[in-house]
This record gives structure tokens, sequence and C-alpha cells, in this order.
């Protein structure tokens, strides 16, 4: 146990933050679950925030992906931007059986998502949840796909529910975040430790003084 | 070095070794209701006593199943401490005039279920119900036709009353029958009253406005105790306690336009129906809907602050709540203050935000939610700053492994707390009351 956290750190090569936004009822922890854990089920409403981890191996890459789930509810805006800073990837959900959802999204983009990625090279990824309810269906394809366009990010269509295309979400996002040279560098384990080594020596030992 | 301001009873053999009496359960407490699993009868409950209301939980902890077997004899009776304590619960409360002072000072440390009184004290800590017993009557009959009315008025669609106000108008502008209704109050009702109408006042933008409101509830209605059959599932049971649920948070949301419906007041309020619903009184059950909505206000009312947006940044507003919550660990527990916030870099507002606005509703099993909120309610000082120690004291309980871990290892821990020992948890609350010393 008292090594756990060593070990922790010694078993991943990069760590990546990604978070998760989208109006409330989108199915955002739903889509973390249906990734995570397999399972599929309708879980509480998210307030504040929601933290979940996954281990993964991609290209040989051991990888620790960060996930963290947002709030969706419009009153818990004023603590969503203090989770955007530092995220290599951004998934936006929406639900594609409510077009509100949709349309909120596209507004929040100038005004939340570019303002509020301190992180230049942030890969985003736009979503669109509940594709099996296809007879309710008030979002096109198309317009889901203009839209990623228009902000130069990838798309995808999938369903928690029947978990199709959700692993997608993820592989698209995860390989686009290793095909940036930066994030790799922000990302990776090695790199921190140096910095943190850095660090060290640069100051003295004693305790800075707090300031959060 | 920080010198490390540990209060001496942090180290003490508290947690370490045995604490308090009943510390040998500690793991069996959790599973008290676990292996439970039957569809609670909706107001055939008998009268006295009440069966602790039943829970299905999600870890059965197998090894202590043989326990649950003698719930009523061994182990999970009830020590002297809580029969003494039932004993002058009840006598308190036969009194004509309850000394409601004395009654926070004995409900605080918890009120034994098997007494059946929760719904009762509740509704007295609450000051719902006033300390005279003779007034509980007729005060109980008015709070119930008030919350018929607002039902009628907030939950009537805008057709039913265009028909109406065109009924009125035609017949000589009965407006003060309207006034008095208090539902178009603010709104100047034109001739032109017209689902197509842009008008800000027309009602019926308002409704399409409120149907937004309306779908939210219902959305988070139906994912609230997923796990609990009380709440969810099927049966005709479960569906009519959802609507009373989306009854009470509708009529409280369009009453409070300053506050509306904030994601996470149904995880609030379904402590308090729940408790409610299960009176052993049947007509106390029956009526339930309408003594929980105020039951709801009253607890809001000391809470409202942290679910309101524009205050977040104020000083009685969330984050401050949540900075207050910082200060009380730095001076309990310095060491755990430092490692947390300074070293693994855990924002307190990423665990406590949901601690605090829900009341602690998503951490605990919801049996253990009523244990706590017994305490919470109890407090002269209101539940913020109980709520705020007990939030202190689940950190300090788990400051070993806090010690030991990092930010993810921490964040995780603090997002799904262990379930753990709850008399304790309040007990070493308690503790934090005083200032440390040193």
């Amino acid at each position: 146990m008292s090594s756990s956290g060593k070990g922790w750190n010694n078993s991943f090569d990069y760590s990546f933050k990604i978070l998760v936004i989208g109006d409330s009822g989108v199915g955002k922890s739903s889509l973390l679950l249906s990734f995570i854990s397999n399972s599929v089920h309708d879980p509480s409403p998210t307030v504040g925030v929601d933290f979940k981890i996954k281990l993964l191996t991609v290209g040989g890459k051991r990888l620790k992906l960060t996930i963290w789930d947002t709030a969706g509810q419009e009153r818990f805006g004023t603590l969503t931007s203090s989770y955007y800073r530092g995220a290599h990837g951004l998934i936006l959900v929406y639900d594609v059986t409510r077009r509100e959802t949709f349309t909120n999204l596209s507004d929040i983009w100038p005004k939340e998502v570019d303002l509020y990625s301190t992180n230049q090279d942030c890969i985003r990824i736009l979503v669109g949840n509940k594709v099996d309810k296809e007879s309710e269906r008030a979002v096109t394809r198309e317009e889901g796909r203009d839209l990623a366009q228009r902000h130069r990010c990838s798309f995808l269509e999938c369903s928690a529910k029947t978990r199709e295309n959700v692993n997608q979400c993820f592989k698209e996002l995860i390989q686009k975040m290793m095909e940036v040279p930066s994030i790799l560098e922000k990302g990776s384990v090695a790199v921190k430790k140096q910095i943190l080594k850095q660090r060290e020596l640069d100051q003295p030992p004693r305790q800075s003084s707090c300031c959060s | 070095m920080v010198k490390k301001r540990v209060p001496d009873w942090l180290n003490s053999s508290l947690w370490s070794s045995a604490p308090p009496p009943d510390d040998e359960r500690l793991l069996r407490y959790a599973s008290k209701y676990a292996a439970a699993d039957r569809d609670e009868p909706p107001a055939t409950d008998p009268p006295a006593p009440v069966p602790p209301p039943v829970i299905a939980r999600e870890e059965p902890a197998g090894a202590t199943k043989a326990d649950n077997d003698d719930e009523n004899g061994g182990a999970e009776s009830p020590s002297g401490e809580e029969f003494a304590r039932q004993a002058q619960l009840l006598a308190v409360l036969s009194k004509k005039v309850i000394n409601v002072r004395e009654l926070r000072r004995i409900a605080s440390p918890g009120i034994p279920d098997s007494t059946g009184v929760r719904p009762t004290v509740w509704k007295l800590l609450l000051g719902y119900l006033p300390p005279d017993r003779g007034l509980w009557p007729s005060e109980l009959a008015k709070k119930r036709s008030q919350y018929k009315n607002f039902k009628v008025e907030v939950l009537t669609n805008p057709s039913e009353i265009t028909r109406r106000l065109d009924k009125s108008t035609s017949c000589d502008n009965d407006e003060s029958k309207f006034q008095r209704r208090g539902i178009l109050k603010r709104s100047e009702i034109t001739h032109g009253e017209h689902p197509l109408s842009l008008g800000q006042s027309s009602i019926w933008n308002q409704f399409f406005q409120d149907a937004a409101i309306l779908e939210q509830i219902d959305r988070d209605v139906k994912r609230t105790h997923p796990d609990i059959d009380f709440f969810s599932g099927d049966s005709a049971y479960a569906k009519s306690n959802q609507d009373a649920l989306r009854n009470i948070l509708t009529v409280f949301a369009k009453l409070n336009p300053g506050i509306r419906y904030v994601q996470g007041m149904n995880e609030i309020l379904a402590p308090l129906f729940f408790v409610l619903r299960n009176d052993p009184d049947e007509g106390n059950a029956a009526a339930a809907e309408a003594d929980t909505f105020f039951c709801f206000v009253e607890l809001l009312s000391g809470l409202r602050d942290n679910f309101c947006q524009q205050l977040d940044n104020s000083v009685v507003g969330i984050r401050s709540t949540i900075t207050r919550l910082s200060q009380l660990l730095k001076e309990h527990d310095e060491e755990l203050w430092r490692h947390l916030e300074v070293t693994t870099k855990v924002n307190p507002q990423f665990y406590a935000f949901r601690w605090i606005t829900l009341l602690l509703t998503q951490e605990f099993s919801l049996m253990d939610i009523l244990h706590i909120w017994d305490t919470l309610l109890s407090d002269p000082e209101g539940p913020q700053e109980t709520l705020l120690r007990i939030c202190c004291a689940m950190l300090i309980l788990v400051r070993r492994r806090l010690l030991a871990g990092d930010f993810t290892a921490n964040l995780k821990l603090l997002q799904h707390y262990p379930s753990i020992n709850i008399s304790h948890l309040l007990y070493v609350a308690n503790k934090l009351r005083s200032k440390p010393s040193g």
C-alpha cells in the first residue's frame, strides 16, 4: 500500500486530462460509464464535477486518462470554467433528440470553450448522443458535422445506451491527442518528473506561502 | 518544517484502535439494512413501532450478513444509552408544549429508528410544527389546504387559465379573484393571450419557459435514488412517490422565481419525503407531500445561497462556504490540510461542492443520511455549521489514506467516500466544536 503512489506513477507513460461538457441530461455521465465500466444505467445528476480514471494502452504506450465529468445545468457554469485548466482533450456532448442541447453547445463554444481552454492545442471532439432514439431525432447528422467542421474538430454520433460508437469517440480523441507533439509533451510522465526535479532544485526546500 | 497542530484527541486511540462503546460494529453498521429487499406497503404500516424503512443497497457485504438475522436481538439491539435516549425522546414529545431546545439536545446524536417518531421530530426541528401540540391539528389543516391551493395555481396549464380569464373578463372583470389566487399578479393579462404571442408577459411565453424547467425536474426525479424501490421502478407506489417529488419541486420552482429549480434539490428533497411518507400515522403519511413541501422550504431557507449562482463569489455563496471548510481543516489538522491543498493540489471545490450543496446525500446510504440529518437538523445554529464540521471530520477520519495518496488517489477517495460508522463520524464532528489547543 505504501508504495502505491509510486507504483501508480510508474505504470503509465502518459497522463491526459479530458473534460466532458454539454447540457444537463445529454448523457455525459452515461457515456463515461459506458466507456469505463461497460455498464449501461442512468446515473444520478452530476452536481459540481465527477472524476473518473481509465488506464489503457494505445500503440504500446500506457495511458492514464483523468476524465472530468462536469454538471450540465447552467447554474454550475461559474464552477465549470475552472475545470478547463490544463485539459488536453475536450468532449462536447449533445443529445440528438433535443435540439436545444445542440444550439446551446454552439452558443457556448466561443463564450466558454475558446475562452477557458488554457491549452492552445487542446483536442476537441463533438459527440451527438442517443442515436438509439432515431425516431425522435431533432438534429441531423449533417448539422453536427457542419458545426464540427466550423470549429475544426472531430465529430461522431453514438449511443451510451447501446454502446454504439462509444469506444470510438475516445479512440478518436486519444489518437488525435497522441499526434500532437505539444500535448504528448505536456502529458508525458517523464517530462513532468523532470520539471518537478528541476523545481525542487530551483526552490529552497522551505514551504512557499500558500495562496489557494 | 511546519509544526503539526494535531490535537491530542486526534492521535488518541479514538480511531486507530477501539473508539467509543459501539465501535466494534463499524463494518456491520453499514450493512445493517443491506439484506432487506421488499416493497414497503404504502399507507398500511402498522401504527408503531415502525420497522426501519427498507432499502436495497448495492453492497450487501456478504461476510456480515449473518448479523442481520438477529437484528432485534443480538449485537444490533440498542445499547442502554440508546434506550435511555428513546425514553427521553418519547417523554419530551408527550408534553403538551414541547421543549424544542431539549428535543434538539436529545435528537442530536440520532433518533432511534425503532421509535417511529423521526417524522414528527423533523417537523418540529424544522419549525413546521409549533411546539404546542394543541395547535397541531389546525396548523396542519391550514398548511395542507394552502399547499393544495398552490398546486391548483401552479400546475394549471395556460389554456385553462385563458379559458377562465375569458370567462372572468366577459363577466365583468373579476380581477380581484385572480389577484388573490396569486397566479397572474405580475403579468398584465390582455385580451390577446395567445400561444404565439411573443410578449415577455405572455402567460404562454412563461409556459414555454417553465416547460424547460419541468422537463429538467422530470429527468432528475426519475434518476433520484435509482437503487431504492421507494423511489424507483415500475411499482405504482414508486410512481406515486415520484409524482409527489415532481409536484413539490415544481411548486417550489414556480413560487421562487429567483432560484427556481437547481439540480440537486431532488436529492435534498428525497430524504425528507422518505421520512414523512413512512410516518406510522396513516393520516400524516397520506399528507406527506404537503408537509414535505413546507419542510423543504424551511430547510432550503437556510441553504438557499448555495444554490444561487449570482452569489457564488459572494461572502454567503458556496465558494466562501467551501473556504470555511478549508479553514476549519487547517485549524484542526494543518498537516492534512497542507498535504491536500498544497502538496497534492486537491482543490476542496472538487469534492466539497457536492458534499455541501447536497447535504451529503450522495456520499452515504439513505439510512446513514437520515442519521446524519438528525444531527444537522438538531443544531440550533442551523445545518450549515454542523455540516462543515461533519465534512471536516470526514476528511480527518481518512487522514492516513489521504496523507499517503496523490492527487488522483485522494480525489477518488473523497468522491467515493468509504462507508463508515456514522455515530463515530458525528462524535468526531462534535469534537470539532472546540478550538484546538496549542
